[in-house]
């Protein structure tokens, strides 16, 4: 049986309650007060129940400050480089796509037959409500990163409201150019694919899905598993890369920072959920270096 | 996806010549032998005459490669019903199929999916088992072969690979799934399955009289999201139903998927003659009223009948049953070892692969004499059949007249037999044929506005899509559910939209069958081994499962070792033992809440909300063929809990000790009058089977002896019987004591008061003068 049921059975045996609606033996047309009455019941019931803190409304006080530059209603866009990631003009991703014995190749392994310009190179990883899977988890924040002259940019977009979310699709898109190939971690499996369903969702088009990518966490696993604890970003980053991250927040507490910014709390939690997207997009820039046995590369 | 080809032989094709059995007798001339020999057991004796078909031809707006499709199957017309159904589908109608078994209803929609999946036309079939789904799947594909349509058609379940899945999701024309898999793994994952929804073109519904009660409710709210999406994407399929014979087969159609239905009732198929015998077993012992046993009289029959070489089918109430009549059966019939097996027993608890097996070999006419449990009621194809014993009372008239129409011959009469237990109401509808002829059949009730149901629900079409203030769930306009749920903190609200937010995948924690979760597995370590050969649901577990039962798989008796139940496992080891197991339960109920209360006479009837636990705290041993008690076990199990709504009836202390000079005698004279009123009961509310029980408990809050008679809906939360039932409260007491005086028994019985022990010297009342009394107490001064 449900949550709901239990607890409102609970509060039943501690409260003095009015009498539900029977059930009538043929299913009658729903008046509209039927339901309401069952509403009101219920909703007393809860009033009895233990106080549930309800959603702040944002006072001056709470700190609301996002990062970035509010480009759409609800929608920030951050944007930074990292000088020290540089990556060499051309760049030869042969080795890395090579599927494993019996697998299906990834998904446009031509492309990656031949050498390309690092600018083409298109990282992004997403923070999601969770990982209960199917069309009720979205993106709150989508990260991107390319190669340039410069080092590497790296450009984030948050929703402060859900109403954002389809600006957020849309610049994301704005920004994967028909050459793009993506270039992930465990993206394949899991942030790929809840793109390709907000996107439906929003009934736009899903041009992720045709992008070649290539997914880090596969040729990474062949590689290094056996010496390394597991393949998660951050162990192979702490392991392979040197990198150790001050103050990080852990990505699975990324879904609750969002929710309590959304019901108007405090920002700070959100701000360090996009650090933490920032740093996994260059660890995983470096992380490709790395592969390509770039050894003078420097840690992001 | 379409490897899975079974080359079944079509039940059109001839019979395999039979070497060395004696000639078959005709079913006629059996039926009058039986009723010359046996005239005082059989209370009624009904024929129901032979039915020519009504063919049509062919439609001619049937694509041409359907049409060669059917010929190349050797059917060259239509049933009148069928050329219907194809009509109305083409109109763009809902389409109802309420003909009864075996009347050809399959093609009623395949001819119109695979019409329109030459076209991307997709359909979506819903079944409620998976031996259903397959066989369906089976019989689509031989059609689109045998007519070179290309049509990909494939079952979606649990057990379908992820490979498979993908693979049916990109490029399925026909999806074959049931209602739980809907409802769990496809609607919260709509968006891989666009490609289905937005060219979704029919969704059919099978069996669908099954989804009554809370389980109904559920069904009817997972078809309200199923269209929220087709809404979404763009799509309007048309619904074809198909129900079994019930009394309001068109008003509960459309209260499933709200909307009007064509409904087609006759049935243009051919039927060949039938004979419907009641069947009441002789009394042994007058003094107590006691009959032979059903199963005596299911032997009986069954092997007069297999003798005579007809095809004959048990149907029986439980598995155990099914276990000890299979056993009498195979003594008589299956003494050679090696040979192939004549007799089969059928039962939910064998794993899908012998089932699959048995029904081949009884569509081949392999098997002389099946025994079952009611999984055979639904429509998997089993040939032909001559006889069909019900061994007692199935429990209504639509699944009586459901287990009747599997016997069937074109050429020659089959029969039916019902053979009556010593149940109150077996005896009932034994000694009174016109309540059965007579009856409309049971009708089917949902309500979907159930408000937990409908929480539920609501919570999952959150998930699937955000709502927008105002919008209609079904009919229902949801706001306040929303709020609620925003204050469960799973959507949050956004201007005038509400999104799902949490962490979750509510539609896990929403069973649509409301029983307690996890099939126990039976595994065998005779000899060492480690082999699964049995599984068991949850419900039957306790009663069949604990430690020193004897559990039968395919009449071959098992002892439970171990039970592991939180590891849903039971340990057995093969035994010789002559005796079989039946364990000893009881039921203690708690009243959480009154809804309301009125006197009744001396007493006072009352309805509101119990707490039921059910206990089973022992069993008995009981030796094969004489039937003697030959020792008790312990059981340790945990209780099954129930949270549900009654109705009760109680008298005030004060008036049992004026009336019965002892606590037992009062309590004796409460349990003789719950029978007799449970009885009347189900037949008023026309109740299914075991949906309404009954308790007498004399426990008080303060402790005090305050017994009550307790009538208990047997699904959490309640199916809604018990209003009609305290409605009726003083109307049910004057119909049990009806009944209790006009019973032609002495003392007392089982079809009035309940099974009676000798009577003592000097015995003050009987039994059934008791009950009386106190139903009379009930009945105003």
């Amino acid at each position: 049986m449900s949550a709901a049921l239990d607890w409102l059975r609970q509060q039943r045996r501690t409260a003095p309650t009015p009498p539900p609606a029977a059930l009538p033996s043929v299913a009658p047309a729903p008046g509209s007060d039927d339901i309401a009455d069952v509403i009101e019941r219920l909703r007393r019931l809860r009033e009895r129940g233990p106080r549930r803190t309800a959603a702040s409304a944002s006072s001056p006080t709470i700190d609301r400050h996002l990062p970035g530059e509010e480009i759409a209603p609800g929608l920030w866009q951050t944007t930074e480089r990292r000088a020290s990631l540089v990556a060499p003009p051309m760049i030869d991703l042969s080795a890395l796509a090579r599927p494993a014995r019996g697998r299906r190749p990834p998904t446009g392994t031509a492309t990656f037959d031949a050498p390309i310009a690092r600018e083409r190179l298109c990282f992004f990883d997403t923070e999601t409500t969770g990982l209960a899977g199917g069309t009720g988890t979205r993106a709150f924040m989508i990260g991107l990163a390319r190669f340039g002259r410069e080092g590497l940019s790296i450009t984030q977009f948050t929703t402060a409201t859900m109403a954002a979310e389809a600006a957020m699709l849309r610049a994301a898109l704005a920004d994967l150019d028909e050459g793009a190939v993506l270039v992930s971690y465990n993206g394949r499996s899991y942030d790929r694919p809840l793109l390709s369903t907000r996107h439906t969702l929003a009934r736009l088009p899903d041009p992720w899905r045709d992008r070649p990518h290539l997914d880090l966490l596969h040729p990474t696993r062949r590689r290094w598993r056996a010496m390394l604890p597991d393949c998660r970003l951050a162990t192979v980053e702490r392991h392979l890369l040197g990198i150790v991250r001050d103050h990080d927040l852990p990505g699975s507490e990324a879904p609750a920072a969002w929710r309590s910014f959304l019901r108007g709390g405090n920002a700070a939690l959100l701000r360090r959920v996009g650090e933490h997207n920032a740093q996994d997009l260059a660890s995983l820039a470096a992380l490709l270096l790395h592969h390509l046995g770039d050894a003078d590369a420097p840690r992001g | 996806m379409n490897a899975v080809v079974r080359p079944d032989p079509s039940p059109a094709l001839p019979a395999p010549p039979m070497a060395a059995r004696p000639p078959r007798t005709e079913g006629a001339q059996w039926v009058q032998r039986l009723g010359r020999k046996y005239a005082d057991r059989i209370t009624a004796l009904r024929r129901l005459p032979a039915r020519e078909g009504d063919y049509v031809d062919l439609p001619p707006d049937l694509p041409p490669g359907l049409a060669d499709a059917l010929r190349a199957r050797s059917v060259t017309r239509l049933y009148r019903h069928q050329a219907e159904a194809w009509r109305a589908a083409q109109d763009g109608e809902n389409l109802l199929l309420a003909t009864p078994t075996a009347s050809g209803k399959s093609l009623c929609y395949l001819l119109p999916a695979l019409a329109a999946a030459r076209h991307g036309g997709k359909a979506l079939f819903l079944f409620p088992t998976k031996a259903l789904a397959q066989d369906q799947v089976a019989e689509l594909i031989e059609l689109s072969t045998a007519g070179h349509l290309g049509v990909r058609a494939a079952t979606f379940d649990g057990d379908t690979s992820g490979d498979a899945r993908q693979a049916i999701r990109a490029s399925g024309d026909v999806v074959v799934t049931n209602p739980d898999m809907l409802h769990q793994g496809i609607l919260p994952h709509h968006t891989k399955w666009a490609a289905l929804f937005e060219n979704l073109r029919y969704v059919v519904i099978d069996e669908i009289h099954g989804y009554r009660g809370v389980f109904g409710s559920h069904v009817a709210n997972v078809i309200r999201r199923l269209k929220r999406l087709c809404a979404f994407y763009g799509s309007d399929p048309q619904f074809i139903l198909c129900s079994a014979t019930i009394g309001n087969a068109v008003e509960h159609a459309e209260a499933l998927i709200e909307a009007p239905v064509h409904a087609i009732t006759e049935s243009g198929a051919p039927s060949g003659e039938k004979f419907l015998l009641l069947w009441n077993p002789p009394v042994v012992n007058p003094d107590l009223g006691l009959r032979a046993s059903a199963r005596s009289q299911s032997v009986r029959i069954a092997r007069v009948a297999i003798k005579a070489a007809l095809k004959t089918l048990v149907f029986c109430g439980s598995r155990t049953q099914v276990e000890v009549i299979t056993k009498y059966l195979k003594e008589v019939f299956d003494r050679e070892p090696r040979g192939p097996a004549r007799i089969r027993a059928y039962r939910g608890g064998y794993l899908p692969n012998e089932r699959r097996e048995t029904e081949v070999a009884m569509r081949a006419g392999k098997v002389d004499g099946i025994v079952s449990t009611s999984a055979l009621e639904l429509g998997v194809d089993i040939g032909a059949l001559d006889v069909v014993v019900l061994n007692g009372w199935p429990g209504s008239v639509a699944a009586t007249w459901q287990r009747f129409g599997r016997a069937g011959r074109r050429q020659q009469a089959s029969v039916g037999v019902l053979v009556a237990s010593s149940e109150a109401i077996d005896q009932y509808v034994v000694q009174h044929p016109e309540y059965f002829f007579g009856a409309n059949p049971e009708q089917a009730r949902i309500h979907a506005d159930q408000p937990l149901v409908l929480l539920d629900h609501v919570r999952c079409a959150a998930f699937e899509l955000p709502f927008s203030a105002g919008e209609r769930f079904g009919p229902v306009e949801v706001d306040g559910f929303l709020d609620l749920l925003a204050d469960d903190a799973v959507v949050h609200r956004e201007g005038e939209r509400w999104e799902w937010i949490a962490d979750s995948y509510p539609a896990n924690a929403v069973n649509l069958r409301a029983v307690a979760d996890g099939n126990f597995v039976v595994v065998d370590r005779t000899d060492g081994r480690q082999t699964i050969i049995a599984e068991v649901d949850y419900t039957a577990a306790a009663l069949t499962l604990y430690e020193g039962a004897i559990h039968m798989v395919q009449s071959v008796p098992y002892q439970v070792e171990r039970l592991d139940w939180p590891g849903r496992k039971a340990y057995v080891r093969r035994t010789f033992v002559d005796y079989y197991t039946d364990a000893i339960d009881h039921t203690k109920l708690k009243v959480l809440e009154r809804f309301d209360a009125s006197p009744l006479g001396a007493g006072q009837c009352e309805t509101g909300e119990v707490h039921v636990v059910r206990r089973v705290s022992g069993y008995k041993k009981i030796r094969f063929h004489t039937h003697e008690n030959i020792g008790y076990g312990p059981v340790q199990l945990p209780d099954q809990e129930l949270q549900t709504t009654a109705t009760w009836w109680q008298l005030p202390p004060a008036v049992l000790e004026a009336a019965w000079p002892t606590r037992e005698q009062a309590l004796a004279a409460f349990h003789g009058a719950g029978n007799a009123l449970h009885c009347v009961a189900q037949l008023a509310v026309m109740a299914e089977g075991r949906d309404l029980q009954k308790c007498v408990d004399d426990a008080h809050p303060d402790g005090r002896f305050h017994p009550a008679l307790y009538l208990y809906d047997a699904y959490p939360g309640g199916i809604g019987l018990s209003q009609p039932l305290y409605e009726r409260r003083s109307e049910l007491v004057k119909r049990a004591r009806g009944l209790v005086a006009a019973c032609p028994c002495t003392r007392g019985c089982p079809a009035c008061v309940g099974p009676v022990a000798a009577p003592v010297k000097d015995e003050a009342e009987t039994p059934k003068r008791a009950a009386q009394r106190l139903l009379t107490l009930f009945e105003a001064a």
